[in-house]
């Protein structure tokens, strides 16, 4: 399967302190990566980086045939890759205004936003709460939102940090069903996790992080029995 | 006493007859004070943002240095200002003092200080995800801003609000800068200050009113507005 994305020598300290340095990193085409990673390994840095909404000390992309700087890779990064925040952050306004807000920035008229808007809440079975504002909503219902902003503009690839952390199970059920469907459409995806058993059986690729080091990428073959006996195990142990 | 209840009454009067020289101190003082804010605030905006949102260097001096500069007194503004302005002052040139472009400068340079600490709080109230979320989904950085300020929207007009409070009701200034002309410079404040020292209470006491009136309601309407907001946020 052919690279989505090469991602080469990524540098980043913070406050004098060396949080990232990655030789290397491939985002395969059509499929689905599961970062994982202690707390405090870098994976919400490495997904700012990824996503060019954090400036790395270095860093070099490969996209699209093309061979770029940071300088050149952000607007791109920041046009065709969405980022996810773990407690995605919702607009103050309507979820309907929500989902739409990207497509408006795209300059989509009012007419084709709104039709867009229907279905895309239709597909995540979010249509009841339209109109409603999107302040008050539980933790997993903004989730789903969240992702419901993102998938209606079609990204090249989605960046989701730990996107089932803090919630309930029955939550937890809901967003691991969106992003089984954004799999099946092939959306690229990563996806990140400290602990995660829900979306493990999602994963094509499995990338370990440890301390800012990349130190296990392997396909989802090896690590298969493992993470689906892990699902297995834990799907018991809720029973 | 009875002189001052046969004012309060010639102040009613003043007011609702439309006199016209009461009525052109009014709207000469809001025409100053609202064209202060209007300039000051998109500039005092975006620095607020830029100081919440940025590292550079000098930062955290540009910060205590607005914070200091809110408590300068009005006066003071207004003799170093009347110092630039007089005739052999570096800005002599111009011609300006005893204008009510005198007066809108000395205004701006009175609310900026304020307009830029309190929209800095309120930038730096904001959540960072905002500025993420608008950015990721495609924002502009110029569109991201106005997404930002909508989300902080109540703090900002709060901002805005008092520093047109201060402005609208400050007197240091607009005396020092304006001089109190009649038909030309003389605002709200400065009026008062010179009917009641001329032992004319009417017209005094009517502006009086007029300001209480005017800093009642817009505070009312502040509140209502962040009412509103509290209980759909
Ligand atoms: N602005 C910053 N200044 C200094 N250090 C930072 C900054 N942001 C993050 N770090 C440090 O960088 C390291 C990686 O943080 P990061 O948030 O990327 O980890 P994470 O893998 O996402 O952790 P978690 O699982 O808790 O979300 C941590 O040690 C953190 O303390
Ligand atoms: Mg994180």
């Amino acid at each position: 399967m052919s690279d989505l994305i090469d991602y080469h020598g990524i540098k980043i300290s913070l406050s004098g302190k060396l949080i990232l340095d990655i030789d290397h990193l491939a985002v395969k085409a059509h499929q689905c990566t599961l970062v994982t990673g202690q707390n405090g390994s870098g994976k919400t840095t490495l997904f700012k980086i990824m996503s060019g909404l954090l400036r790395p000390d270095s860093i070099q992309v490969d996209y699209q045939g093309r061979q770029m700087n940071w300088k050149q890779a952000k607007p791109v990064l920041q046009r065709d890759i969405i980022y996810l925040h773990q407690q995605p952050y919702l607009f103050d306004a309507s979820v309907a205004d929500n989902v739409a807000y990207g497509l408006y920035r795209r300059g989509e008229s009012k007419n084709s936003v709104q039709k867009k808007v229907f279905q895309a809440l239709d597909w995540a079975n979010l249509s009841h709460l339209a109109q409603r504002h999107a302040k008050h909503l539980s933790g997993g219902e903004k989730q789903r939102v969240a992702l419901t902003r993102a998938r209606i503009l079609a990204p090249s690839l989605l960046l989701l940090d730990e996107p089932t952390a803090s919630m309930d199970n029955e939550a937890k059920q809901q967003t691991a069903y969106l992003l089984q469907r954004l799999k099946e459409e092939g959306v690229c995806v990563v996806i990140s996790s400290h602990e995660s058993h829900t979306v493990d059986h999602l994963a094509d690729h499995h990338l370990c992080i440890e301390h800012g080091k990349i130190t296990a990428l392997e396909p989802v073959k090896q690590s298969a029995k493992v993470t689906v006996l892990n699902h297995v195990k834990n799907t018991l142990s809720h029973d | 006493m009875n002189d001052i209840q046969q004012a309060s009454v010639a102040a009613f009067e003043l007011l609702l007859s439309g006199d016209q020289t009461t009525w052109e101190i009014i709207s000469l003082s809001f025409s100053v004070s609202l064209s202060a804010i209007a300039i000051a605030s998109p500039l005092a905006l975006i620095l607020a943002f830029f100081l919440a949102f940025f590292q550079f260097p000098l930062r955290r001096a540009l910060i205590a240095l607005f914070n200091t500069f809110m408590s300068v007194p009005a006066v003071v503004i207004g003799l170093t200002l009347y110092l630039l302005l007089s005739r052999s002052g570096p800005l002599g040139e111009l011609k300006l003092l005893f204008t009510d472009k005198a007066m809108i400068i000395g205004q701006i340079l009175l609310s900026f200080p304020l307009l830029v600490a309190m929209a800095h709080a309120a930038f730096q109230a904001a959540d960072r995800r905002a500025w993420e979320t608008a950015i990721t989904l495609g924002a502009k950085p110029w569109r991201a801003f106005f997404t930002l300020m909508f989300e902080v929207r109540f703090g900002l007009i709060a901002a805005v609000v008092a520093g047109f409070g201060r402005v609208i009701a400050e007197i240091g200034c607009s005396m020092m800068v304006g001089g109190n002309i009649l038909h030309a410079t003389r605002n709200i404040p400065t009026a008062i200050a010179l009917e009641t020292s001329k032992g004319e209470f009417a017209q005094g006491i009517a502006l009086g009113i007029m300001l209480l009136i005017m800093s009642l309601s817009l505070n009312a309407g502040v509140s209502l507005f962040q009412g509103k907001g509290e209980l759909r946020a």
